[in-house]
């Protein structure tokens, strides 16, 4: 089962990471899912796989009651990210799943419709919960053409989907990265081939680096922290992304 | 009786609809060519005149039988759809149900809400388990009426046979059409038995 540990906390303000499955079916990608919580405003972001629904369910149920998940923020529209939307509404008809306006109309193949989903618009939106705002910060082509990270300026936390991301193997799966040299080797390969265009990666590093960030938390692998926030910010606008960077020509 | 989902029957029961519609694709065409040949037949009798009388009343018979033959394979095609889209439906209830099964068999003490939920689903699944089996009893109905209109097809058949040989100098013609009859008749017969015994299984 999924492990589910707070990572920042300020009165009833907290996020909580729910990571690491070691029971989960080898051929399906771990990811790492996060619990928001303001004066009991709850959100779930990038809710994840139908597949692992029971085990994000189950770890979540150590901190909130699950029911209670009133937001559900899907960065976009992978299976890996949201193809367990059908569940959770399943659980809460009234859950309210934030996404790019480009997929509120392919993800209610996976469940949902019209009263479930927002759409959120390419520049981007804020939204409350509980006493605070969080921000959904554009993050286009990086990897997908309607793609949003999220932000809370008060915790300091930029959740950021599949940007970060590593493939950990597993004696080296910490949940903060601990060697940073070490660490993102395993996000080159996922980083390269993955994110398609270096001029949403250099628009969104300039970005980035002005934001106030304590926390890069990615979908898969490790949470950067402190000062390895701006060095993962420099490592990735000087990696070379996109098709230049592999052959699939004969 | 339990209502519990289960995945195995589910799919193996949509494979069993979509084999019968394929079955009744092969039905649809020898009626076809039998109400073809039962308007030649008609004509033929019309040329041959007083001694083809009863012939030709026949072949009449034999075309309104294709026509509602054609009919009923049209019904049941109908319901093989409507039941391959039940099915389907089962199969991701089956599959949502499975796993927040495993969400509340995981949580340490679930809420009366959660259980709601559950309580929900194998209503809404027991309610689509009925469905299917009241469509398998029509589809099953409506074969035993193909059967039933077969079994006819084949006597009349037979009588055209009787009928031919009064057939004086159109007497050869008149025996070849029918012999045609009775082997397209006898042609359909085991493909309607066959859906029958394809869906009785079940
Ligand atoms: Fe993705
Ligand atoms: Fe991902």
């Amino acid at each position: 089962m999924k492990t589910a540990q707070t990572i920042y906390q300020e009165g009833s303000h907290r996020w909580v990471v729910i990571a690491r499955d070691p029971s989960k079916p080898d051929c399906v990608i771990d990811t790492n899912e996060y619990l928001v919580s303001r004066e009991g405003d709850n959100l779930l972001t990038d809710p994840g796989g139908s597949e692992i629904f029971p085990a994000v369910f189950a770890a979540l149920s150590t901190i909130v009651d699950p029911m209670s998940i009133r937001y559900l923020f899907a960065s976009h529209q992978d299976p890996d990210i949201i193809s367990s939307l059908g569940l959770w509404l399943e659980c809460n008809p009234d859950i309210r799943c934030y996404v790019s306006r480009l997929w509120s109309s392919f993800i209610p193949h996976f469940g949902g419709d019209e009263n479930s989903l927002t759409a959120i618009p390419d520049e981007g939106m804020s939204m409350p919960l509980g006493s605070g705002q969080i921000e959904y910060v554009p993050a286009h082509f990086l990897h997908s053409s309607g793609n949003f990270h999220l932000y809370d300026p008060d915790a300091r936390i930029l959740f950021s989907g599949d940007v970060g991301a590593a493939l950990l193997p597993p004696e080296e799966d910490e949940l903060f990265v601990r060697d940073f040299d070490k660490h993102i080797r395993h996000a080159e390969g996922f980083h390269r081939r993955w994110m398609g265009s270096t001029e949403a990666k250099l628009d969104w590093c300039e970005r980035a680096s002005r934001m106030k960030i304590d926390m890069l938390c990615p979908q898969h692998g490790s949470i950067y922290q402190g000062d390895d926030v701006m060095r993962f910010i420099n490592w990735f606008a000087e990696l070379p992304v996109g098709l230049s960077t592999f052959r699939h020509r004969r | 009786m339990s209502n519990k989902p289960t995945h195995n029957t589910s799919s193996g029961e949509l494979a069993g609809f979509v084999r019968l519609n394929e079955g009744i694709k092969g039905v649809v065409l020898i009626a076809f060519q039998i109400n073809i040949m039962a308007l030649n037949a008609i004509l033929l009798a019309h040329r041959a005149g007083e001694v083809a009388l009863g012939f030709g009343v026949i072949s009449k018979e034999l075309r309104s039988l294709s026509v509602e033959l054609t009919g009923l394979m049209q019904e049941l095609s109908n319901d093989a759809y409507l039941a391959v889209n039940l099915i389907s439906d089962l199969l991701r209830q089956e599959r949502r149900y499975r796993l927040l099964k495993k969400a509340t068999d995981l949580v340490v003490n679930p809420s009366p809400a959660l259980r709601d939920v559950m309580l929900r689903r194998e209503e809404e699944f027991s309610l689509i388990t009925h469905r299917v089996r009241d469509v398998r009893l029509r589809l099953l109905d409506r074969l035993e009426d193909a059967r039933k209109l077969c079994q006819f097809g084949t006597a009349i058949s037979r009588s055209a046979k009787i009928e031919a040989a009064y057939g004086r100098e159109y007497g050869r013609a008149l025996a070849e059409v029918s012999q045609e009859f009775d082997q397209k008749i006898q042609n359909i017969l085991p493909s309607i038995e066959a859906l029958c015994t394809g869906m009785q299984r079940r």
